[in-house]
């Protein structure tokens, strides 16, 4: 005889609410529906902060360690005059304020100007770790340094958030924290998973577009056209090109829009081409190369209004090639798929150049994105 | 729990400018896209690196 009739169960014996059922079995029932509408907001709070908890974990391992690295590769690489260890830690710290958009009039100069000078500020003190250090170096370590502080910032906000809604005991507040965290965990573990490629100088995923630009450039004299930007003239069939990239190998963006209102400022052109990496959507392969209109440029948007405004005021038209990745590729080491679509870009940029251009006219090609490793 | 280790081998490819042979090679430290390298083995032009990329293998 089998103990549990699986087949033949009495549903209205099971669900009757009528006199003669059992008072002991409506206790069993009816108690853990009180229970549950009292605690199980606390209960989901505990089985959900086990979760977050491990990631907070991981979050505070991947700050130290980036802290850790830096303060290595600056001890060994760069001779520093005096430990360089609490200047670090400093800089680590050191926040920006945004400022106000109650009145957006002019909001733009005003994120740049904070921006610009946080850089300068943080590359002036990170030279003063060393003074012979090369800009390379300077670089790198400026970049390394932003990881570091960026990783610092993740875990310390999603910890405040964690703590608050574990001692107010609130559930509602966990449960944006448990929705963000996956996406937090993928953008600290690509940020971490960075910090030996910037070290060593190598290309990263988002440096596709100074890649193929530089290409571009070679056999051709380099000038600067601003900051940390270099400008190459060329030809191609008939048309004068404006190449523009950060300066490589060194790991930095340059301010291509403050070189591209130079050439504007002093030349008739005709098309803008901008070539960038941009994030792949889920399901979306990566390396696929995309074309389209408009400023394709990343970053807090500075650069990207300001390409808009100059492009608009002249009437020029803007064109780009991006090639999808996610955000781990942006960030490691060139992908085999990412560096495969060199030459086809190369080939799409010289297709867009005839298609709206014609002989005599003037193009900017811009190559967007972190130049590291990308001379 | 299942995770598959995962390791990037990286990897330099040297082209050469004239006849374009292609070689794949381990990534050394102090490679630089573009830079010239080497003598091509099969003409007298020179090899430059043409890429440095990573390719992910899982263990
Ligand atoms: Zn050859």
């Amino acid at each position: 005889m089998s103990l549990v009739n699986f087949t033949n169960f009495d549903f209205d014996q099971l669900f009757a609410m009528s006199d003669d059922t059992n008072p002991l079995m409506m206790l069993i029932w009816i108690l853990p529906i009180f229970f549950f509408v009292f605690y199980g907001q606390r209960i989901q709070l505990y089985v959900t902060s086990g979760e977050i908890k491990k990631g907070i974990k991981k979050l505070d391992g991947f700050r130290s360690e980036s802290r850790d690295e830096l303060i290595n590769y600056v001890n060994k690489n760069l001779k520093p005059v005096d430990d360089p260890t609490a200047k670090i830690n400093r800089f680590i710290d050191y926040f920006t304020i945004m400022p106000v958009e109650m009145d957006p009039n002019g909001i733009v100069d005003k994120v740049q100007h904070i921006v610009r000078s946080r850089e300068d500020y943080t590359r002036e003190h990170v030279r003063s770790l060393s003074p012979q250090m090369s800009d390379i170096e300077l670089s790198k370590v400026q970049t390394l340094l932003e990881i570091a502080s960026s990783l610092q910032m993740i875990y310390k906000i999603i910890n405040h958030m964690y703590l608050t809604a574990k001692k107010q005991n609130n559930y509602p507040l966990i449960l944006p924290l448990q929705m963000i965290l996956p996406f937090i965990m993928e953008q600290s573990e690509a940020m971490k998973e960075a910090i030996p490629v910037f070290k060593k100088g190598q290309p990263v995923g988002d440096g596709i577009g100074p890649m193929v630009v530089g290409k571009m450039m070679l056999e051709n004299q380099k000038e600067t056209i601003a900051f940390q930007t270099s400008l190459v003239k060329s030809e191609f069939e008939g048309r004068k090109l404006f190449l523009v990239k950060a300066d490589g190998p060194g790991s930095t963006v340059g301010r291509p829009a403050d070189g591209l209102e130079k050439i504007v400022s002093e030349n008739k052109i005709d098309a803008i081409i901008m070539i960038d990496a941009a994030l792949k959507m889920e399901g979306e392969d990566s390396a696929t190369v995309a074309r389209g209109f408009g400023a394709a440029i990343g970053g807090i948007g500075t650069e990207k209004f300001q390409i808009e405004a100059i492009a608009t005021s002249k009437n020029i038209p803007v064109f780009s090639i991006v090639v999808k990745q996610s955000v781990k590729e942006a960030i490691t080491l060139m992908t085999k798929e990412i560096a495969d679509t060199a030459d086809d870009v190369r080939g799409q940029v010289n297709e867009m150049i005839r298609e709206n251009t014609t002989q005599g006219q003037s193009i900017v090609i811009i190559g967007v994105g972190n130049t590291g490793g990308v001379p | 729990m299942f995770k598959k280790k995962k390791i990037t081998l990286e990897y330099t490819i040297e082209k050469c400018s004239k006849c374009g042979t292609e070689v794949k090679r381990k990534y050394s430290d102090g490679d630089v896209l573009f830079s010239r390298c080497s003598k091509c083995t099969s003409c007298d032009g020179m090899m430059m690196i043409e890429k440095i990329f990573g390719e992910t293998l899982e263990q």
